[in-house]
């Protein structure tokens, strides 16, 4: 009896120990969500910090559910509500399964942005902050296409059907060869594969069976890019050509040695630093302006370019620089731009 | 001194109340009902959030899907099988759901008995290859997982249904008293109907019979094959409930919804009707224990994103809470053996 009673005693203790500090009740306590783990989202990290830092949020805790699943995604983000986080950057794992757990964190006075990937409208969040995927793609196929001399065959290589960003970028490649009039194709689209697993097996086994029937790779998801780079770095004849997206070292090593042409760099920091900021403008009084310049896509009409840059091999070695520029100019005028505040 | 003469009528009853209390407070249920107090109590008292009513609505939302999930793999580990599949019926289920009422229009009366036919339809394929094959439940299930899986793809080329009727997404987020989700009075109770079944009903007995000793039931007249294959329809309308559940929470059927092949559905199948005190080999099952033990799965894996102990490290920390909730209970069972108490 007296051990379990000093066992209760420890167990309280110990629970008592890990007892949150307490937070000032108006203090903005930013919560950077992603789909799941992913290498794009680690910029969201040292974003969430810098914002801390330079706006005195009471916190920026970049967040990540353990699996790509929107159910772990889900019951991540109503714990963080219970835990006292007040405002939420989220890349919904679903652009409607999502909006059932945006509406009741927003229910709960928390303000949420959809951050890097959209929500299907109608939606309770602010507004969607991210790359406009469709036209970086196009604009990646457009340069590829022009890398090839302005004909041949194209395979693309995607990332996940539950990403709502990815039928975009499908839509986007294949606009950018129709208006080719025939002398671009695309012959390939390999989707649901960012992830290093599958992306190894499906895109090598492709390029094993199908290398002479290319021209041309456009990837529009992280790591098929890494994938991809890797696979003509081994085939070596550089015929391919090819243009990748985002900066992982391994792109940027297979551009500076003329394996890849270039690479769609988007603006993941720019995304968490200036979505952090503006959560915390809002809970302090500002308001969205009916009447700012969004833009419209497919599943919203209230869209923010969070920014994109090709970057071939004279850019590559500035890639930071290009995306703090990209960072600057955005938020220099954000405020202006997007919100009205007392 | 004790009197070692005859006992009194008095002093029967004494101890015969004594016995029953006894052997009520050692169940498997009465274990897991201290291990749920105990944890909520720890968690209550070490986050700032686990007792707020928002956190318990959510909490109740998702041990409600769990709880059936585990349902579904208890009604066929009653058998002394196994089904892997529940995850891949619980998604075509609810992709099923989602054609009807998006594509084709039905109202809900007709799309939610859809979604569980088609959930038992997949359960009796399961169980007819089960019987007529020979083969053990483990083998057919683990095929079956993948071809119910990607033929769903196939059809729906893995695109989600996102304009379902907004009145199944308003169960989803309905509160009594601010805090009980809907969701759990349902599964409490289908776990009451499940109980009246093996209590109160020939075949409920005929299940249990036909998994305690499938021979000897055979010998007294029970249909033993039939009733396999009743088991799995069983599983299949309940993984239907849970995936019918799980769309009341997002608003969408996403062919995603239970991960690659439904495999995430695997755990808490499992774990609830294990911890319950279902025998693997079959013949027994508790349906309160189910309940508790994936209540149990539930509040733990709550709790612990609660106490910030890191998402990567949650899985970690889930099995060693579960695995000393597992020695607390033999402990339990040890006590139960010693005292000589029948629980």
């Amino acid at each position: 009896m007296l051990r379990m009673t000093h066992a209760l005693i420890a167990a309280a203790a110990l629970a008592l120990a890990l007892v949150p500090a307490a937070h000032a009740a108006d203090a903005t306590r930013v919560a950077l969500v992603p789909g799941g783990p992913h290498p794009y989202f680690a910029a969201w990290e040292k974003a969430g910090q810098d914002a801390k830092k330079d706006f005195n949020l009471g916190a920026a805790d970049y967040r990540v559910p353990q699996k790509w699943q929107l159910s772990e995604q889900n019951s991540l983000l109503e714990s963080l509500l219970s835990q006292g986080y007040n405002a939420f950057l989220v890349f919904p794992g679903d652009p409607v399964g999502s909006n059932a757990t945006v509406q009741e964190l927003t229910e709960n006075g928390a303000p949420v942005i959809a951050t890097a990937g959209c929500l299907k409208e109608p939606t309770t969040a602010l507004f969607c902050f991210g790359t406009d995927t469709g036209h970086s793609a196009y604009l990646g196929t457009k340069e590829l296409i022009k890398a090839m001399g302005g004909k041949g065959r194209i395979a693309h290589f995607t990332g996940f059907l539950v990403d709502p960003n990815t039928q975009l970028r499908i839509d986007a490649v294949e606009q950018a060869a129709k208006e080719t009039n025939g002398a671009v194709k695309v012959v390939q689209v390999i989707a649901d594969i960012d992830a290093p697993g599958p992306a190894e097996e499906k895109i090598n086994a492709y390029l094993a069976a199908h290398a002479n029937d290319v021209d041309g790779i456009i990837t529009t998801a992280w790591v098929p890019a890494v994938v991809a780079s890797n696979a003509l770095r081994r085939i070596g004849d550089k015929r391919i050509k090819m243009v990748a997206i985002d900066h992982d070292p391994v792109v940027l090593k297979a551009i500076k040695d003329g394996f890849v042409n270039g690479t769609m760099l988007q603006n993941p920091y720019g995304q968490g630093y200036i979505g952090s900021y503006a959560l915390d403008r809002i809970r302090h009084g500002c308001k969205v302006k009916k009447d700012a310049p969004f833009k419209t896509i497919a599943l919203t009409n209230r869209f923010i370019d969070s920014g994109t840059v090709y970057a071939d091999k004279s850019a590559v070695d500035n890639y930071v620089g290009a995306m703090q520029a990209i960072t600057k100019t955005i938020f220099a005028g954000f405020e202006k731009t997007y919100l009205d505040c007392p | 001194m004790k009197d070692s003469g005859a006992v009194r009528p008095h002093e029967a009853m004494t101890s015969g109340a004594r016995a029953r209390f006894a052997g009520a407070v050692l169940t498997n249920e009465f274990g897991l009902v201290l291990l749920i107090l105990l944890f909520g109590m720890l968690f209550a008292l070490g986050t700032r959030g686990f007792a707020s009513p928002f956190n318990l609505f959510t909490l109740g939302r998702i041990m409600a899907i769990n709880i059936m999930i585990g349902y579904s793999m208890m009604v066929v580990i009653v058998t002394g099988g196994l089904d892997l599949s529940v995850g891949a019926i619980g998604v075509c289920a609810a992709m099923f759901f989602g054609w009807l009422s998006q594509r084709l229009g039905l109202p809900l009366v007709v799309t939610i008995p859809g979604a569980l036919a088609m959930g038992a339809a997949l359960g009796a394929v399961n169980g007819q290859l089960i019987v007529r094959s020979g083969l053990h439940s483990f083998i057919i299930t683990l095929a079956t997982m993948s071809v119910f899986f990607g033929f769903m793809e196939f059809v729906t080329r893995a695109q989600a249904f996102r304009g379902l009727p907004p009145a199944i997404l308003a169960v989803g987020r309905m509160r009594y008293f601010g805090y009980v989700s809907p969701l759990l009075l349902v599964s409490a109770g289908v776990g009451l109907g499940l109980s009246a079944l093996y209590r109160l009903t020939p075949l409920g007995r005929e299940m249990l019979a036909a998994g305690a000793n499938p021979a000897a039931a055979e010998l007294s007249g029970v249909r033993v094959k039939r009733v396999i294959v009743q088991c799995h329809m069983l599983a299949g309308a309940l993984a239907g409930i849970a995936a019918l559940m799980a769309i009341a929470r997002t608003g969408a059927a996403i062919p995603s919804m239970a991960g690659d092949l439904g495999q995430d559905w695997l755990l808490p199948a499992f774990l609830g009707p294990v911890l319950g005190g279902a025998l693997l080999s079959g013949g027994r099952v508790s349906v309160l224990g189910a309940f508790l033990g994936s209540a149990l799965v539930s509040e733990l894996t709550n709790g612990l994103l609660q106490f910030r102990v890191g998402e990567f490290w949650v899985q970690t920390y889930l099995g060693l809470l579960l695995m000393a909730a597992v020695l607390i209970d033999l402990a339990r069972r040890k006590l139960v053996a010693r005292l000589g108490v029948a629980p």
